[in-house]
């Protein structure tokens, strides 16, 4: 039963891994700009395209294993039962992988009756967490600087 | 993607340029009233032997208008400002190192 398991799974194993790398080629499609720039949104006189940066990844691996006994666990299986050693082999194979994409908007392309404007869009909670840790590493630095050294 | 004969086939298969891709794409035009847009974005590609990951942001959109071109470009206003800030504590962390080693005792 598990032999009969373990061979189909090695006998579908390429066309799994086939269909995983075939799933990663999707991820491929992040690279289009397609995947940055937004529909455009029209209202009223304006139309807004959002461009976000993106990216995304993923990966897979697989493994096929079996295992023979040892010439030593051969010979005292034989000896407990004293009858011609039963091979006893075990094998098994497993498959699995993730994935993951994320996204953040860094410009909006406004089309109005003035022209055609880019704004920035400004992650303010990104930018204030960067400037508390560099605040919280300079202040630790200026501590060390002017306390007293022990000797 | 090649699953036979292994991980070091793999590479060996490849060069080093296969497996990191700088590309610049521009995407199909897109038409809003008369205006026409042209995305450009530029995309990090790495491929691992059973893995790949993709960053992608743009750079730049080619306007059309009126019969003129022009390019305006895309910043990415928040990686800067985390990059300049990131600048500063480093700057800051030199020069706290370079008082102290100039205070130190041992240098007189």
């Amino acid at each position: 039963m598990i032999e009969e398991a373990t061979n189909t799974y090695i006998t579908r194993a390429p066309e799994r891994e086939q269909q995983l790398a075939s799933m990663l080629g999707r991820i491929l499609s992040a690279a289009q700009p397609g995947a940055v720039y937004s529909e455009p949104v029209t209202k009223g006189a304006y139309t807004v395209i959002t461009a976000s940066e993106v990216s995304a990844g993923g990966g897979f691996g697989s493994g096929v294993g079996s295992t023979q006994p040892a010439p030593r666990q051969r010979e005292t299986a034989s000896d407990a039962s004293q009858s011609p050693a039963q091979p006893v082999n075990s094998s098994g194979g497993g498959m699995g992988g993730g994935g993951g994409s994320s996204g953040r908007p860094v410009a909006l392309i406004i089309i109005g009756t003035d022209g055609v404007r880019v704004r920035p869009v400004v992650d303010v909670t990104k930018v204030a967490l960067a400037g508390v840790t560099v605040l919280g590493t300079v202040a630790m630095l200026l501590w060390r600087m002017r306390a007293p050294k022990k000797s | 993607m090649t699953t036979n004969g292994g991980k070091e086939n793999w590479v060996s298969g490849r060069r080093l340029k296969d497996l990191v891709q700088w590309q610049t794409v521009s995407g199909q035009p897109i038409v809003v009233h008369d205006v026409t847009l042209i995305p450009q974005s530029r995309a990090l590609i790495v491929r691992l032997p059973r893995s790949l990951w993709v960053w992608n942001r743009p750079t730049a959109v080619r306007v059309e208008q009126h019969g003129q071109v022009k390019r305006l470009p895309i910043s990415d206003l928040t990686r800067r400002s985390q990059l300049g800030l990131f600048a500063v504590g480093v700057a800051m962390g030199a020069i706290v190192g370079f008082v102290q080693f100039a205070r130190s005792p041992r240098n007189p």
